[in-house]
């Protein structure tokens, strides 16, 4: 079985800077896989280069879904969610000004095609459209635990729930595979846990899921295979327990204190 | 509460529609009043239009005069040379408009805002050096006189030509222009396509990754914009009949910015409210000052400073968007919490 | 025609050059387009007059004061307008620019009527009259003086941002604003002194294009305003020496064209400049591409 994601010697230089240096890994379908490492290690480039918000200096990206490999390095990054990868941001960037459910609407934008016409002289297609893009927002609004709550401005909700618009706003855009960025950032432990149950279910439907972490209660609870990367290389790979007891990954941490949450 | 709420806004804009259309028969209301209305119908239309750019994209746009200025020379050098129908020069003057505003924007929208913004405002200073010095083709400074005035031809049914005399005609047409630019506007607000303009506003990094191609949705947007300057801009040409290239300078541009940031970017209602407002000071202003002795240009020394005084104490508006508002309400109400317990 | 129109596109282009780097200056430490900066340009004119008619001061001295005046009325502007919104948006800060110009135009029409003024005759330095007539092109006293000044200002300015430690906090402000302040940088005093030599400088350039053209109204600013923006942008915009160059080219450029093809689009050309070279060199000849104020992933 062809897996879902292949990482193929990826590099990323920002001028002198090496961000990533050949990275090399697989994602197979239906995994959920943990990307770690410390502050500053490449991690949100790595994301930034499969997103296509940066381009690879060398290397490939091979996304494969519905059996067709496609090299996704360097494409721009509207091309790659339409392809099938969503992502969130480390910082969370939702649509400020706008409704909860306007936010997992315009994540439902690329599944449709209304153009200015059908908008002005609604066609009987584009009132189609609407009513099942409303929906299947509302839809995904319960699935991810904050259901009627679609009028509300999205800046004025609590941190927590805000994470989880983003994430319905990534779901909402139909992905094979979904990348979240810390999710778990500045969550409690009941938070954190609802987090985990929330991304089983996201699992559960057949999504792939990639995802940045700090808090290794998280990681160690979700992940079924984690990769370790360090300075922009990679460390090692392989099953949560094995990594938490590498000395090489030990080291690595070795004085940020993130290690110690278990 | 949520029913009630709307049907009070719904009500008050079924009010002024209906006062709106009886006006012309109130007592007191003279040719030199209706023109004024129709100049504030005229210029929400413009508001309207600009809107879209800065309000609904979040892009500063200061060249709209522009395009105000196409749609209106198209419209007078089409009917001065060739005598042509207005209501088939409306939708012309539009697709031209939305014809350069495809032209101008598809290369330089991938600018970032500032760079844009300087772009545009080249572009309105080339347009009108352009009406300026091609006198052949616009008479340049001497301006384009005796633009014909619209009119309804019935002959083919056996009717009279009939032909718009005094200002109630170009009254009733101008709220049917003012209304159709509405109608779009709402439509196009609570659509995939507004949607997806208002993500590009609040953040654009964001928007492309729920597949939004940026540069296709910007230039749709500064289409649809020019397309209503220019539209507004060919009611002009054959209402005041008479066009220089002077009437187009910058000062216009900023005029209708000034209205949409007074009036609260982004809120359709909220630009109209600003398009009246600014008229109206503006008529108001020159006749206090005529009749105080004053030159009347004192009267843009006033604009400027009202602009400095509205972004200094309340940047977002008359009407701010519903996000906005909110966020003041938000403050407002720390505020006061605050001060009680500091009081308290 | 060459050699002469070469002698007046360095003249104009000179004075495009101190307008540009006020442009410049500002845009580098706030980021934001001093629409009204034409505006102390034309002050700097009238004022001058004004001190020459109505206080019989000598020429070089009136010079030296209008240049004051410039920068004193940099800082009002910034104290008085820009600096209470540091925090706001951009939008807001462009639209209070553009009213303040429009503010400061026609309070000058209110004060000075709008027709345009000569230049009081005979109270320019004799030899700014003296004329030598070379083979191919002539000069007079005024376009040295004109030469002369732009050249030891831009020396100047050069000497103030690389030596002075004002120089270096202007560069560090215009860098990073968070980080300067923690190294002890008083950022708000900084940009108002930007202000204040930007506006001396645009003083300057308002006074001596008064005299040499011999006409003063309200409204030269705008025109002059945006061709040195024009050049500002050519240079690269926030870079002072591209200032500098672009000034200096777009001034040729310009008398060029104005010789050649055609005077009527004489003003087109700095648009037409500018447009281009936004859209396929937008860094300019120095610049670095403006860096979008958003928040980074």
């Amino acid at each position: 079985m062809t897996p879902i994601l292949q990482i193929q010697d990826l590099s990323k230089n920002f001028g002198g800077l090496r961000a990533l240096q050949d990275i090399s890994f697989e994602i197979q379908e239906n995994e959920i896989i943990g990307l770690i490492g410390p502050n500053g290690a490449g991690k949100t480039t790595l994301f930034n280069c499969v997103a296509g918000i940066e381009k690879p200096s060398s290397g490939k990206v091979i996304f494969t879904a519905n059996g067709k490999p496609v090299s996704i390095g360097g494409k721009k990054p509207e091309k790659v969610t339409a392809l099938g990868i969503a992502r969130t941001f480390q910082n969370i960037r939702l649509f400020d000004n706008l409704t909860v459910l306007d936010n997992v609407k315009i994540g439902r934008h690329c599944r449709f095609k209304s153009n200015v016409f059908g908008a002005v002289i609604k066609t009987p297609g584009q009132r189609r459209e609407e009513e099942e893009i409303a929906r299947s927002a509302v839809e995904i609004l319960e699935f991810v635990g904050i259901p009627g709550r679609g009028d509300e401005i999205a800046s004025s909700m609590a941190y927590g729930d805000q994470r989880r618009l983003e994430i319905a706003r990534a779901l909402a855009t139909d992905p094979k595979l979904i990348m979240l960025d810390e999710p778990a950032a500045g969550m409690n432990p009941q938070e954190a846990r609802s987090l985990m149950n929330l991304i089983h279910r996201i699992r559960d439907k057949g999504i792939t899921v990639l995802l940045i972490e700090h808090d290794m209660k998280v990681v160690m609870g979700v992940c079924e295979r984690v990769v370790v990367i360090n300075y922009g290389r990679m460390l090692t790979t392989g099953l949560p327990k094995e990594v938490q007891n590498d000395p090489k990954v030990i080291e690595a941490y070795l004085g940020t204190g993130a290690f110690n949450a278990a | 509460m949520d029913q009630k709420r709307i049907s009070n806004a719904t009500l008050l804009k079924i009010g002024i529609l209906i006062l709106a259309l009886v006006l012309p028969a109130l007592p007191f209301v003279s040719q030199y009043f209706l023109h004024v209305i129709i100049l504030i119908y005229l210029y929400m239309i413009l508001a309207l239009g600009l809107n879209v750019v800065p309000g609904f994209n979040g892009l500063l746009d200061l060249g709209y005069v522009g395009f105000y200025g196409i749609g209106a020379y198209t419209s007078g050098l089409l009917t001065y040379h060739f005598g042509l129908s207005f209501w088939l020069i409306i939708p012309l003057a539009f697709l031209n408009g939305a014809l350069w505003g495809v032209l101008l924007g598809a290369p330089t929208l991938r600018l970032t805002g500032d760079y844009f913004a300087i772009v545009t405002f080249g572009f309105s200073e080339l347009v009108v050096l352009f009406l300026t010095n091609e006198i052949w083709l616009t008479r340049g400074p001497l301006g384009l006189p005796g633009i014909a005035p619209p009119s309804v031809d019935l002959s083919w049914f056996g009717g009279p030509v009939w032909e718009f005399q005094g200002e109630l005609p170009y009254y009733y047409l101008a709220i049917v222009m003012v209304l159709a630019t509405i109608f779009v506007m709402q439509r196009v607000q609570d659509s995939r396509l507004g949607r997806a303009w208002f993500a590009i506003r609040d953040d654009e990094v964001a928007a492309v990754s729920c597949g939004i191609n940026l540069l296709v949705y910007k230039v749709i947007a500064f289409g649809i914009s020019a397309a209503f300057g220019a539209m507004g801009g060919s009611f002009f040409a054959r209402w005041v009949t008479f066009l220089s290239p002077d009437m187009f300078k910058f000062w216009e541009s900023f005029l209708v910015l000034c209205m949409i940031v007074l009036g609260g970017m982004g809120n359709i209602w909220g630009v109209m409210v600003g398009a009246a407002v600014l008229v109206s000071l503006s008529e108001i202003l020159r006749d206090l000052l005529s009749a105080l002795g004053l030159p009347v240009e004192i009267r843009f020394l006033a604009f400027g400073l009202i602009m400095v005084l509205m972004m200094r104490f309340r940047p977002a508006g008359i009407m701010p968007i519903r996000a906005v508002a909110a966020q003041m309400r938000a403050g407002r109400v720390k505020r006061r919490r605050a001060k009680a317990t500091a009081s308290g | 025609m060459f050699l002469q129109q070469l002698v007046n596109g360095l003249t104009i282009g000179g004075i495009y050059a101190l307008i540009a780097v006020g442009y410049t200056m500002v845009y580098g430490v706030i980021q934001l387009i001093n629409f009204a900066h034409g505006e102390i340009y034309m002050l700097g004119a009238f004022f001058a007059v004004t001190f020459i008619v109505g206080m019989g001061m000598p020429f070089y001295m009136a010079f030296f004061l209008a240049m004051l005046c410039g920068a004193v009325c940099g800082m009002l502007l910034d104290v008085i307008a820009y600096r209470p919104l540091r925090q706001s948006p951009r939008l807001a800060c462009l639209i209070t620019a553009i009213g303040m110009s429009i503010f400061l135009q026609n309070l000058a029409m209110l004060i000075w009527g709008s027709r345009p003024k000569p230049f009081p005759g005979n109270t320019l330095p004799a030899w700014f009259n003296k004329t030598w007539h070379l083979t191919h092109f002539s000069l007079t006293g005024f376009h040295l003086f004109i030469f002369a000044v732009t050249i030891i200002m831009m020396v100047g300015l050069h000497l103030l941002i690389k030596k002075t430690r004002f120089g270096k906090a202007m560069r560090a402000v215009a860098q990073n604003k968070t980080m300067a302040s923690l190294a002890g940088v008083n950022v708000n005093k900084v940009i108002t002194l930007t202000f204040a030599v930007a506006g001396a400088m645009g003083a300057a350039a308002g006074l001596m294009v008064g005299a040499f053209y011999n006409s003063l109204y309200p409204t030269m600013g705008y025109v002059a305003g945006v061709k040195a923006f024009a050049a500002a942008v050519l240079g690269g915009i926030g870079s002072i020496p591209g200032a500098m160059l672009g000034g200096i080219v777009l001034g040729v450029a310009e008398a060029m064209g104005a010789g050649y093809l055609s005077s009527l689009y004489r003003d087109g050309i700095s648009y037409g400049v500018m447009i281009i070279v936004i859209v396929f060199i937008p860094a300019g000849f120095f610049g670095v591409l403006i860096k979008e104020t958003k928040k980074s992933i």
